[in-house]
């Protein structure tokens, strides 16, 4: 499947050209994604952390992961909208960039493990492997952490 | 010698150079800037929300605080130190510029705050522990931390674009 078009849409949107003509949206859209990304990655750590057994541990798994949830995913959704629209600005940068289908993979998985696996064993009701736990835990890591890499590594590659 | 000279040899010195030229360091330093400023500033954001009573309130603000300072410490130990080298490399740029020094500004006070917080109203912290009825003095500290941090992610982006 060819995707260059695609990418070429995204780049030509009204958005796109609003975003690139400014001098300041770009740098405060990413701002945004920053805000985002530190509410995302610092609360998901310590639910990692916890579910690993070596951070919170005064607490249960369920009693650190249910409070915790509300800051990841609103962290995720200022971080998701904010990359989208940075994305828009610069989809043809992005079509030629080994880092980029890295980073858009690991945030797929990044997806799947947080929404259908991690939330769901992390329930006060639910009873689960301690082993699955801290699996999922280094899964989540690794996911997580491997998008902040290659988003970084996108600037540069 | 003015400070902009020094900075000036700072980053001509040949660990300055080297980092600018090269190719893996640099990105690299930058990326762990990036993530260990997640880490210490996620779960700094974690106390502060605990102190103006938005999140984890049915735990003791003492576990909250106890249980996250080892991850914020280390978090910020790494952003300090890969700050040092990401500062090594282009100090003389980085002086002049004005979202830089608001920058600074603001870590000095951040952690004015922090200070201010443990050695008053933390003091206290048994009375007020279990408890959402939180001090105002000690939801003025989580106010200030959330605000302030907010600020200095934001100069540190705006600094590499330069707008001063």
């Amino acid at each position: 499947m060819n995707l260059l078009p695609l990418f070429q849409w995204f780049d030509s949107t009204a958005i796109s050209n609003i975003i690139r003509d400014s001098t300041y949206i770009f740098p405060v859209v990413e701002v945004f994604h920053l805000f985002g990304l530190t509410l995302l990655l610092g609360t998901l750590t310590i639910t990692d952390l916890r579910m690993l057994g070596i951070g919170m541990r005064r607490q249960t798994v369920a009693q650190v992961a249910t409070q915790l949830a509300p800051w990841t995913i609103g962290g995720a959704i200022v971080t998701i909208i904010s990359g989208f629209l940075l994305f828009l600005s610069e989809a043809m940068k992005c079509y030629g960039n080994a880092a980029f289908p890295w980073k858009m993979w690991l945030l797929l998985a990044g997806l799947i493990v947080y929404f259908l696996v991690q939330l769901r064993i992390t329930r006060p009701e639910s009873r689960v492997h301690p082993a699955m736990l801290k699996v999922v835990a280094v899964l989540s890591l690794f996911c997580w952490y491997g998008v902040a890499v290659a988003g970084r590594a996108i600037a540069f590659v | 010698m003015d400070i902009q000279s020094i900075c000036q040899a700072i980053s001509d010195s040949s660990i300055g150079t080297q980092l600018r030229q090269s190719t893996y360091v640099w990105p690299a330093i930058e990326a762990v800037h990036v993530l260990s400023l997640a880490l210490s500033v996620g779960t700094i954001t974690l106390v502060d929300l605990r102190l103006i009573g938005a999140t984890l309130r049915n735990e003791p603000v003492t576990d909250v605080i106890e249980q996250t300072q080892p991850w914020t410490i280390a978090g910020f130990l790494l952003a300090f130190i890969s700050g040092v080298f990401l500062f090594w490399s282009e100090a003389e740029r980085l002086y002049p510029s004005y979202s830089f020094r608001y920058k600074m500004v603001c870590i000095v006070l951040l952690g004015v705050n922090a200070i201010y917080f443990h050695q008053t109203v933390y003091r206290s912290v048994d009375k007020w522990n279990r408890s959402t009825a939180i001090p105002a003095r000690a939801r003025f500290a989580g106010w200030f931390g959330l605000i302030f941090w907010m600020i200095v992610i934001f100069l540190g982006r705006w600094t590499a674009y330069n707008l001063k």
